[in-house]
């Protein structure tokens, strides 16, 4: 029973950690765009952008997951998602990809407003053009100011996978709460805790690592 | 300053570790649990006063009128409870937990159409079995027409909820099926499209889809397995006896009958002897 | 032909008009301090001059070629940067990019903008960290080093994209008293080594050994412009007598 136990368990981890790595690779890249869209000074782009930022920051995930997957269907009578587990999983990805970008964009923006005007103008006056002012100079200093508030965002996303569940993912969480519908015994699902302690953990130490390497400069 | 630092990186992963110990212990502190009801629960729930039931909102079993939880699961247990000599108490509980809540005394029975699955039977001790109930298949009703038997279905996509007699049901039949958290999502699955049919109650199926429901599209064909429901107490509870002989005085004066009617399941009540 | 000539430049911030039609010109080799109480527009004429601002109005003209001129919009972004590249601009609070070693500080925009052969920039840095006395420290980052030693590392960044027109906004305002000497040797240094410079200070008396001729800025306008020791040393106009005797008390 244990080895059965630990054998779905771990299915169910490897899920969690696909929605997990997948989620951070389209919102990490995802949050900086719709961070500048926030700043732009195209006066209609930035009040669309704030007003999206607003609504997905302002909204339970898990109900963002049910419209985003059942919202085609039931409200337009087309479900986009089609039939069977990949949709799921896509539709999960979409939901939180654009859930977690907006998160990210608020801090890499509190990132970039809080760097000097002195820098961008220390790189202007050598010549550099606006693309390297940002990539060469002002990046690197606000990825060292956003690593402790992503740091959080981050140990976040790790639990709010278990989210993914409500439009039947079959994550970590899931897995141990089969035990208990299908067998009637309830230790797995406290199990998954286990999973998600070492998980965060490892995470909070590579995170800790980092912020150290990045601790150079001021 | 390195040195420093160096250390807190060590006090840190320490904590965790017996963070992770703890959690350990704890886990198996569950699974070893002890099974024996210490006591007798008849007399830990009369020195309390009430008896809590655990329940969902589940038409036409337990539903709320007004602020009053009513149905027929509703009406039989406060009459139980009268019985008893005790108030009767309703709490909305999360489905997926119930055996949860059973052993963590937050509820003293599951009384809530409760299908007796080999899974509920591990997870609880449970009543005679007091009403019939279906698993029905909910399809758009396009579809309905085509389905004349169970064979038919097989090409269908189904959603059904995890741990349940449907889930059991797609099984048995060989179904192409996906599990989802609840009856009433396996519904707006079918709804929504992303399945194009699934297994419920058929009690619920009357009360959810077809006309004057949230679903007029969709409706109910072929029923599957039939099956039985039964009220839950916790292991080794010296309530179950007390409610085999309640339900069998309540058949035999007709107050069963009498409920049943009321709301319309009178024909599914199995005859109490 | 003068290296510079600037002509009526007029600047507006919402409604208040910060400089009023300033022009003046200077000759290659030069250095022209700018002096004048704060408010009276000194800054913003050097941040006009680097580009920083824009003018409302005026011309800017390097070596006879008009580089800037207001009424003209269609420069493209290049061209601009092109033309920005004549002068260079040593900042009050440094600016250094402190993510870089003091040695990368100075040859970053230089491989960015591949203007020499690596090596070539390799050696150029180095000899101008040598000239700033801070060649035994290429490989320590800002914050390792004092206020002084930064702004001598900004002058040699300055100096890496070879500026025409070296210019400082008040290079040791932000720095420790002790520490003004070391900055300010470096710029004497640099002037003796002609090289075309214009300084906006509050230090009256450094400014007046450096500079081959001043303007005193006040509300927007020249107010008084000469050789150095005859502005400083017997000004004409009252508000300029005004001013000298307030900063020297």
């Amino acid at each position: 029973m244990v080895q059965e136990v630990m054998l779905r368990l771990c299915a169910g981890f490897v899920k969690t950690i696909e929605l997990f790595l997948l989620t951070l690779a389209g919102a990490i890249p995802l949050g900086l765009i719709v961070a500048f869209g926030s700043m732009s000074k195209f006066k209609p782009l930035k009040i669309v952008v704030r007003f999206i930022v607003w609504i997905v920051r302002g909204t339970p995930l898990m109900l963002q997951l049910i419209v985003i997957y059942y919202g085609p269907g039931l409200l337009f009578h087309q479900n986009i998602w089609g039939m069977g587990t990949s949709g799921r999983f896509t539709a999960v990805m979409v939901a939180f990809i654009i859930n977690y970008s907006c998160y990210f964009s608020e801090i890499y923006r509190g990132g970039i407003e809080s760097i000097s005007k002195g820098q961008y103008e220390a790189g202007q006056v050598l010549g550099l053009t606006r693309r390297q002012v940002f990539f060469k100079i002002v990046l690197l200093q606000v990825i060292k100011r956003i690593v402790p508030p992503m740091g959080n965002e981050i140990i976040t996303l790790v639990k709010d996978t278990s989210l993914a569940r409500v439009i039947a993912v079959y994550e970590l969480i899931w897995a141990g709460q089969t035990f208990i519908k299908s067998d009637g015994i309830i230790w797995p699902l406290f199990m998954t805790g286990i999973f998600y302690l070492v998980f965060s953990g490892i995470l909070t130490v590579l995170l800790a690592k980092f912020e150290k390497k990045l601790s150079y400069f001021n | 300053m390195l040195m420093k630092k160096e250390k807190k990186v060590k006090t840190s992963s320490k904590i965790l570790i017996c963070a992770l110990v703890l959690v350990l212990c704890a886990a198996f502190a569950f699974a070893g649990g002890k099974k024996e009801a210490a006591s007798s629960d008849k007399a830990y729930v009369a020195g309390k006063g009430t008896l809590v039931v655990g329940i969902t909102d589940f038409a036409p079993m337990d539903y709320k009128e007004g602020n009053e939880w009513v149905g027929f699961d509703a009406d039989m247990a406060k009459a139980f409870a009268k019985e008893l000599g005790v108030k009767c108490e309703f709490i909305e509980i999360d489905w997926d937990s119930k055996s949860m809540e059973l052993e963590n005394k937050t509820i003293d029975c599951v009384w809530n159409g409760m299908t007796l699955t080999d899974g509920v039977k591990k997870a609880m001790a449970t009543s005679n079995p007091y009403c019939n109930n279906a698993q029905i298949i909910v399809t758009k009703k396009g579809i309905a027409d085509s389905l004349k038997k169970a064979e038919d279905a097989k090409k269908l996509k189904f959603a059904v909820e995890a741990g349940s007699a449907g889930e059991e049901a797609a099984k048995e039949n060989g179904y192409n099926s996906m599990a989802v958290d609840t009856q009433a999502a396996a519904v707006m699955e079918v709804a929504a499209g992303t399945s194009e049919a699934c297994i419920i109650d058929s009690l619920m199926a009357a009360a959810m889809v077809g006309p004057g429901t949230s679903y007029p599209d969709l409706t109910y064909s072929v029923a599957l397995t039939t099956e039985e429901y039964g009220v839950g107490f916790r292991k080794g509870s010296d309530l179950v006896p007390a409610i085999n002989d309640f339900f069998k005085k309540a058949y035999a004066d007709g107050s069963m009958m009498k409920a049943a009617e009321k709301y319309g399941t009178q024909a599914s009540i199995i005859p109490q002897k | 032909m003068p290296i510079l000539e600037v002509k009526d430049i007029h600047k507006r911030f919402d409604r208040s008009e910060v400089l009023k039609g300033i022009s003046f010109s200077l000759e290659k080799g030069d250095v022209l301090g700018i002096i004048g109480s704060s408010g009276g527009g000194k800054t913003t004429l050097l941040r006009c001059i680097n580009f920083l601002e824009r003018a409302d109005k005026g011309t800017i003209s390097v070596n006879g070629k008009v580089i800037f001129d207001a009424d003209q919009h269609d420069l493209t972004v290049e061209q601009q940067r092109e033309n920005q590249l004549n002068f260079g601009l040593v900042f009050q609070q440094f600016n250094l990019f402190p993510q870089y070693t003091v040695l990368e500080n100075v040859e970053l925009a230089p491989r960015l903008l591949k203007r020499y052969p690596d090596a070539e920039i390799r050696e150029r840095s180095m000899s101008l960290l040598k000239r700033v006395g801070l060649d035994q420290k290429i490989d320590r980052y800002p914050c390792q080093l004092s206020g002084g030693q930064q702004q001598r590392v900004a002058i040699a960044r300055a100096l890496a994209m070879n500026p025409s027109i070296l210019c400082f906004d008040e290079p040791t305002s932000a720095l420790d008293p002790e520490l003004t000497g070391e900055v300010l040797k470096v710029i004497r240094e640099l002037a003796e080594a002609k090289m075309t410079m214009i300084v906006v200070t509050h230090e009256i008396a450094f400014a007046r050994d450096l500079s081959d001729k001043i303007i005193f800025l006040d509300h927007g306008v020249i107010a008084e412009e000469g050789p150095a020791k005859q502005v400083i040393d017997n000004p004409q106009k009252e508000r300029t007598k005004a001013f000298l005797n307030a900063i020297q008390k």
